[in-house]
Order: C-alpha cells, then sequence, then structure tokens
C-alpha cells in the first residue's frame, strides 16, 4: 500500500502546526519528541508517514518529491519556487503563523516613511556614489518588490544571524523580513513604511505535482487530509446557535423568524418540537442555526424579538460542503500543464 | 555510475529555442544578409560579449528593461546576460574605441535575454541584428539610420510595413518644465506608451505613480508628519535648526548609518516644500493623452502636434527633426506605396537612454502587428557610460527571429543538393575517401560519406529517408575497372560512370 508522506515543520513551528492538525482531528503520534520521525492518525485511508523538518527546507522536500505533502510558510514558498519546479499549492490559508514580510527602514531616518521616500533615497546614495544596502533572506522577492516600483539602485545583502540588527552593525542599510508583531522591528529600532508590505503570509499546505499525479491512493489520502482541513477551517468563524421559542407551529415559528430580520444560517433555520416536561400554553420548539461570529449579537438579537428565549451557542467544530472544493481546486492544477499552474495562491 | 535505468531527459529552459536544421541555414542567411548590406553603407563589424557587468544596464537602460534583466552573482561580482546590445556597443566604444575618428559605424548581431512571458514572436532568448552611427547628430545622421532600417526590410523582401516615428525631446522637455525628479519623470516615461496604447488604464498608472512618489496616501504616514509643513516657509538654515532641534526634543534620534543627519533633515524639509506630485503627474498624461491624439501621418506634424506643444510654451524643435528626417529619407529611396508612416510623439520604446527621434517597424500578419526593428538616438548615453565628453549617436536592430517569422513562406532556403559515397565493404572505404574528395570540388553540393560501413542496403535506407539526391557505389569490381555506380535516388536510375568523368557527370545531374 501507497502511505502518504508529510512533511511537518519543526522547530518554533511545531506547536502550532500540531495544535492546527489536532484541531482538524489529526494526530501525530512519535515514540520521543526528539525524534523527527511519527505517523499522523485520523485519515480516512490510513496513518501518513510524518517527517519533521526546518520550516525553509520542507519546501525543497517537497520540490525534490522525497515527501507529496508540507507544512510551511507562503513566504518561503514564494520566494523559493520557480517556473518550472514541481510544486503546487495545495491549500494557501491555513489560518495560522500569520506574518508579513516587510521593508523596514532605521526609526532616525524620519524623512522616509513610504517606499518612495526609499526610492529616493536610494537615489541619493547612488549620487553620493553608495548604495542602498538591503539585508533580506529573501532576495527574489526583494528584488521583484524593489524592481516593480522602480528601484534599481540597491544591492541586497546577505546576512548570517539575525537581520534586524544589519543596520545597527552597520553591514545594511534597511532590511526586508518577517514581522507578526512588529515587536522586534521596534526593539531594534526599525521601523515598517508606508506601501512597504512585500508579502502576507501565513502558513500553507504544498505538494509536489508529480508524486501527487502518479499516485491515485496517495492522492485520495489528500482528498481526505483536505476534506479535514477545509472542514476545520470553514467552521472556524461559525457558530451554531440554539434557542426554544413558542408559536403555533413550526411554519409561524419559521415565518417570525425570518420576518424579524435574523440571519438564518447556511440554508435556513432548523425547528423542532419541543414536548415540555410540564403542561404550557402553546406549542415550543427549538430552532438551530448556524452562522458567523461576526453576526453571533445580531442574530441572538433578533431572536429575542421573534420571542426566542434560552438561547445557547456553540463553536461548530467542522463544517463539511457537499464535496471538497480545494480538492477539486487541486485536481484542476494536476491536469494543467507545470508552466500553466497560475501563481496565486489558493485562497479559501 | 547510472546502472540500468535511464537517466531522465534534461529540456530546454522555458523560453528558449532550439534552433534545428533547416531553421539554421535560413536565420544565418538572413543574419549575413543583412550586415554584408549594412557594410555596403561604411559599417563595420563588432562583437561583444554576452556577459556584462549588471551596472552597465543600470545606468540607463531603465526600469522596464531592469526587472527583466537574467541578473546574478559569480564570485561576488554582479553580472547579468545582455538584454540589449547597444549599451554593450556602447561601453565597448567608451572603453576602447574613443580615440577613432568620427563618425564611427559599427553593426553587430547576437543574442539577447530578457525574462519575459513568452508569446508568438516573443521568446527570453532572441537574436538582435542592428547598427550603431557614432559622432553624428541631426536629422542627415537619422535620416541614415531610418533608411538603413527601411532598406534592410526591402532587401529581404518586406514592402509592406508600418513606420512609427517619435521623439523623446518632446515629453523631455514637459517633464523638466513640470519639476520632476529623474525618478517621477522614470515612473512616467515607463508608463508613457503602454497608457498612449490603451494597453494601461491613465487613471490607474497616474494614481500609482502618485503613490509611489508619495502623494496623498503616501506621505500620510511619515513619523515627523506635521513637522515639515510649518518649515516650509523658512529659511533653509533656520528650518535646518528648528528641524534638528523639534526632532531631538521628541527623542526622534536623527541618524542612520550611511546617511547623516543633515542629509535626514535637508531631504525632510525638501519633501515638505515639494509640490503634492498629483497635479505634475496629471498635467504629464494630460499631454501623453494630448500628443497620442495627435499622432497620425506627418502632415499632421504642423496642423495638430504643433499647437500642442505650443500650448505649454515647448519648443518645437523635435517636430521639425522629426520633419527634416523624414524628407531626407525620401531622398534616400521612395519609399513603397505600401509604407505606411505615422508620427506619434508618445512613442517611448522602453529604454530610458533615448533622447531624440525614435522609431519602431510594424509588419502586419495574420496573427496581428509584430514589431521587427526598433531604434532611436541617444546623446547622453556615452557620457553616463563614463566617456570623455558627449558623443551625439543614434541606431537600430532589427530582433531577427521576428523578422524570419515576417517573411514568412516568402524565404524558403534554397537546397544545397546532397551526394552520399558509399563502399560496399570496408575495403573499399579508402577508394570512397578518395571519390567524395575529388567531389567537394564542386560547388554548392554537399557530399556525404558513408562511415557507418553497414554495407549498400543500409545506406540506400538512409539515403532515401534523409533526402539525398545521388548515391556514388564502389565495390571491389568497381575498383579493378576504375568506375563508380551511380544511382539517382529521385529517378531510380543507376549508371556505371568512369571516375575520370564522375565529377563532370554529377555536376551535369545536379547543378
Amino acid at each position: 500500500v501507497s502511505v502518504l508522506r508529510l512533511a511537518l515543520p519543526s522547530k518554533g513551528w511545531e506547536e502550532d502546526t500540531l495544535r492546527f492538525l489536532g484541531q482538524c482531528g489529526l494526530r501525530v503520534d512519535r515514540s520521543n519528541p526528539r525524534q523527527y520521525r511519527a505517523h499522523m492518525r485520523g485519515l480516512p485511508s490510513g496513518p501518513a508517514e510524518v517527517v519533521f523538518q526546518r520550516a525553509t527546507d520542507i519546501f525543497d522536500e517537497v520540490s525534490a518529491g522525497s515527501v507529496d505533502l508540507g507544512i510551511t510558510g507562503y513566504d518561503i514558498v514564494a520566494e523559493h519556487r520557480s517556473e518550472e519546479d514541481n510544486v503546487l499549492v495545495v491549500y494557501g490559508e491555513l489560518g495560522f503563523r500569520r506574518c508579513a514580510l516587510v521593508m523596514a527602514v532605521p526609526e532616525g531616518w524620519v524623512d522616509v516613511a513610504s517606499v518612495s521616500d526609499l526610492a529616493e533615497v536610494a537615489v541619493e546614495l547612488r549620487t553620493a556614489g553608495r548604495e542602498l544596502r538591503v539585508a533580506t533572506k529573501y532576495p527574489n522577492l526583494a528584488r521583484q518588490f524593489l524592481y516593480d516600483r522602480g528601484m534599481t539602485y540597491f544591492s541586497l545583502v546577505e546576512v548570517s544571524g539575525a537581520i534586524e540588527a544589519a543596520p545597527a552593525l552597520e553591514t545594511a542599510d534597511i532590511i526586508c523580513d518577517i514581522t507578526s508583531s512588529g515587536v522586534t522591528l521596534r526593539e531594534n529600532r526599525l521601523k515598517p513604511i508606508a506601501g512597504g508590505v512585500v508579502v502576507e503570509s501565513q502558513a500553507c499546505l504544498i505538494g509536489n505535482r508529480h508524486e501527487l499525479q502518479s499516485d491515485p491512493e496517495r492522492l485520495e489520502a489528500t482528498r481526505g487530509l483536505l476534506e479535514l482541513m477545509e472542514a476545520y477551517l470553514r467552521s472556524r468563524q461559525q457558530v451554531s446557535v440554539t434557542a426554544n421559542i413558542s408559536g403555533e407551529s413550526a411554519e409561524d415559528v419559521a415565518r417570525r423568524v425570518l420576518a424579524s430580520g435574523s440571519v438564518v444560517g447556511l440554508r435556513g433555520p432548523t425547528i423542532a418540537r419541543v414536548f415540555p416536561q410540564e403542561p404550557t400554553d402553546g406549542e415550543w420548539f427549538a430552532l438551530t442555526v448556524v452562522v458567523g461570529e461576526d453576526v453571533l449579537l445580531r442574530t441572538v438579537e433578533a431572536l429575542r424579538r421573534a420571542g426566542a428565549t434560552d438561547v445557547s451557542a456553540t463553536q461548530v467544530r467542522y463544517v463539511f460542503g457537499h464535496r471538497s472544493w480545494t480538492f477539486e481546486a487541486l485536481k484542476r492544477q494536476l491536469q494543467r500543464a507545470p508552466d500553466e499552474v497560475e501563481r496565486e495562491k489558493t485562497t479559501a | 555510475m547510472l546502472g540500468e535505468r535511464s537517466a531522465a531527459p534534461i529540456h530546454r529552459i522555458r523560453g528558449t529555442t532550439d534552433v534545428l536544421p533547416p531553421d539554421d541555414a535560413r536565420l544565418r542567411r538572413l543574419e549575413t544578409g543583412l550586415r554584408t548590406g549594412f557594410e555596403r553603407y561604411g559599417y563595420v563589424g563588432i562583437q561583444t560579449p554576452i556577459i556584462e557587468p549588471l551596472e552597465l544596464f543600470l545606468r540607463k537602460s531603465g526600469d522596464e528593461i531592469v526587472a527583466r534583466m537574467y541578473a546574478f552573482s559569480h564570485w561576488n561580482r554582479r553580472l547579468c546576460l545582455r538584454p540589449e546590445l547597444t549599451a554593450s556597443v556602447m561601453r565597448a566604444f567608451v572603453d576602447e574605441l574613443q580615440g577613432q575618428s568620427l563618425p564611427l559605424r559599427l553593426h553587430y548581431a547576437g543574442p539577447i535575454f530578457r525574462y519575459e512571458r513568452p508569446s508568438r514572436g516573443r521568446s527570453r532568448q532572441f537574436t538582435t541584428v542592428g547598427l550603431e552611427l557614432i559622432g553624428a547628430a541631426g536629422a542627415a545622421a537619422d535620416a541614415e539610420v531610418l533608411h538603413l532600417a527601411c532598406a534592410g526590410l526591402e532587401a529581404v523582401g518586406i514592402t509592406r510595413y508600418k513606420l512609427l516615428v517619435g521623439h523623446l525631446g518632446a515629453a523631455l522637455q514637459l517633464l523638466a518644465q513640470l519639476g520632476m525628479t529623474d525618478h517621477a519623470q522614470g515612473l512616467v516615461l515607463d508608463n508613457m506608451e503602454p497608457v498612449a496604447r490603451g494597453r494601461v488604464d491613465p487613471d490607474a498608472a497616474a494614481a500609482r505613480i502618485v503613490e509611489l512618489l508619495g502623494g496623498v496616501s503616501g506621505s500620510a504616514n511619515g513619523t515627523a508628519n506635521g513637522l515639515p509643513a510649518s518649515l516650509a516657509s523658512l529659511s533653509d538654515e533656520q528650518a535646518t535648526a528648528v528641524a534638528a532641534d523639534i526632532l531631538r526634543r521628541a527623542s526622534l534620534p536623527v541618524e542612520g548609518g550611511a546617511r547623516q543627519p543633515h542629509d535626514i533633515i535637508q531631504r525632510l524639509l525638501a519633501k515638505a516644500r515639494r509640490p503634492d506630485p498629483t497635479d505634475q503627474v496629471r498635467a504629464a498624461f494630460d499631454f501623453i493623452a494630448d500628443v497620442r491624439a495627435a499622432a497620425g501621418p506627418p502632415e499632421r506634424l504642423e496642423r495638430d502636434l504643433r499647437p500642442v506643444l505650443e500650448r505649454r510654451g515647448l519648443s518645437t524643435a523635435p517636430l521639425q527633426e522629426v520633419a527634416a528626417a523624414l524628407d531626407l529619407l525620401r531622398v534616400y529611396a521612395p519609399l513603397s506605396s505600401e509604407v505606411d508612416i505615422e508620427v506619434d510623439l508618445s512613442l517611448a520604446r522602453g529604454l530610458r537612454y533615448y533622447t531624440g527621434l525614435v522609431f519602431e517597424i510594424y509588419v502586419e500578419d495574420a496573427d496581428g502587428p509584430l514589431q521587427v526593428c526598433g531604434g532611436g538616438r541617444y546623446d547622453d548615453l556615452v557620457r553616463a557610460l563614463g566617456g570623455r565628453e558627449a558623443v551625439p549617436a543614434c541606431g537600430f536592430s532589427y530582433g531577427l527571429e521576428r523578422l524570419d517569422l515576417a517573411i514568412g513562406d516568402g524565404h524558403v532556403a534554397s537546397i544545397t543538393p546532397r551526394v552520399l559515397v558509399v563502399g560496399v565493404t570496408a575495403a573499399d572505404h579508402a577508394t570512397a575517401v578518395g571519390i567524395a574528395s575529388d567531389l567537394r570540388r564542386l560547388d554548392r553540393v554537399s557530399v556525404e560519406q558513408d562511415v557507418r560501413l553497414r554495407g549498400v542496403k543500409s545506406a540506400l535506407r538512409y539515403a532515401d529517408r534523409a533526402g539525398v539526391d545521388l548515391v556514388v557505389i564502389v565495390g571491389e569490381r568497381e575498383r579493378d575497372e576504375d568506375v563508380v555506380v551511380v544511382r539517382d535516388m529521385r529517378s531510380r536510375d543507376e549508371a556505371r560512370v568512369s571516375r575520370g568523368e564522375l565529377v563532370e557527370r554529377v555536376r551535369e545531374v545536379l547543378l
């Protein structure tokens, strides 16, 4: 039997990744935490082989086909992908490890607030016989970003170790690096600039085109994985609201709820008769709707107006559609010639 | 080492082409024909390296080219594959030819590399064939270059084409008049042609440029926002002192490694005093729209383009230069009635070094217009590349593969007749080699030698499939009699011919 092989990021990423998989109903077992091989259980097709690697190496492993799938940062994918590689973005937004690749300049550059200022400074330095030095571990993205904004006078500096320290150490003038909260930038007396976001990133699932294309069993296992991820990610902002409401009939209750302007869920309210323990006036019904978290309060108020009471809300764990659209998208990608695959990430 | 398994095939890089026979012969003949034509006007050939320092193209080639370069670092030097040849030729001029008497006329051909989306007539490696006329300013030189571009096309059989002529002088004057910085000018020039041709929405392009220049949305996020405006009215010295003081009190350290506090504050003030770029950009785009609207046959130069320039107080010298060059062009040779000339001052060519007349030539075929040629005047490039003094220059280049595409089926390669000489056994090989050598005295015949030595039957099968015209066979009996068997593969006729008469006989049959 052909077993799905999945690379997961280790080091600082591990906890977030395992939590995410756990929320999807997937469990990673490993005999001891120092081992870098493990099994993942929870897929209908059986356990998958897991190998832990640094997030930056996972792209190469997937590209080489030593694993079928891998979870890594979209920033890493965007930097390392090439026109003729074998890597597909299978699920672009897994919803964790959110960060951005940004241009940041020394706080002391009070005259630099935007990318256009940066372009002028580059010209100014150039006139003085110097070059704007950009420290980064993302040379491809940084170069393209600056070119796209009409800047050609700069040099990229490869820095080993902490990028944020480069301006203070004077090995570079500015940096292009990952930030999530901005704290590290501030601690190093750097500031982001307007229009300076090179790419927004978060964890994503990537796959090897050839491996997935050539093996129906592993492709089927991938479908199972995508179903679970999609169901979890779709459910995240969904709340299931249940309330009791009295009325003459289910139809009567439905009419009142719909008239109240309440959000009625993915399809419409589910209404079921309640059989009270003690005799009451009229009939009671239980009503259930699944709504977005952002409209929860509005929904509750509308339901109250319609006469509802005992309103409870629970976080939905999974939402399954009639099929997995991420898997459908993957199949379309696999059918296309390698260089026709869109460069854009697959978004949820 | 690879064992039993066959190694995976290696494919050519996307956007590149293997030029296979007979295309190779056809393209080489096309190139040679064009360059031989240039030589009749006194141009001499030059070759420059395919790899160049990245810096060469950063200086003046423009962002549009730079963003599409194959650039790389090799042992800590920044290099690139050349994306065009003019900068290379002018670098060579500055390097090694500045002592030559002017004008200097150079022609060249070679591959250039641009990372673009491959499509019909557009590869990432393609061949340019062109020339540069160095050391001559004015309409006479412009006209020679225009004439050579047209004459070259006509020499290869293209008589129906569109010649688009522009002049960068008008736009450059306007941008300088508007007080735009070099950076801003570059952004506008890069957008001039795409906007004029409707490839890019003008409002969206203008908004993007304004944003890139820090107008509207860009300036709202300044660390020292609000500070500059109040200082704008003070003198330089006062303003610098006040700004430094305020920043110190706000404990905003004005420092930045390579940049001196003085520079930072100066720039902060310069920025504050600079008008919002929105109006400048809008004025530039209005101009682009006006010149585009006035584009058309040369008759419109006086009638419609002149007012566009005069209304803005711009010199009309560019119009006179275009008119003079076009008048002279007709003196060289009457242009075919199928040549359509259009004057369009929004033509920018995507290269930043042009300063004067620019032109492009398009051939219309079933799939739409195909640009086969482009060129113009670049009077500042020699200085930008470190030349001792400004040297005016102009030139053009063809895209060889596109020319080939435009010529279409019009030029099928003239076919060289082929002869194969075969020995019946290995013992006859030496004699066969001698016979082949004799036959090579004939011009315009290709003579192949059988070297697989698998016998006559196998050789005839090859000859049949490969399209060989005549097969000459020699065996022991023929050697004894000093004859050969000549088999005509087209008619399947065979004849015994004495060795002494063979060359003459082959000439009769094939030529």
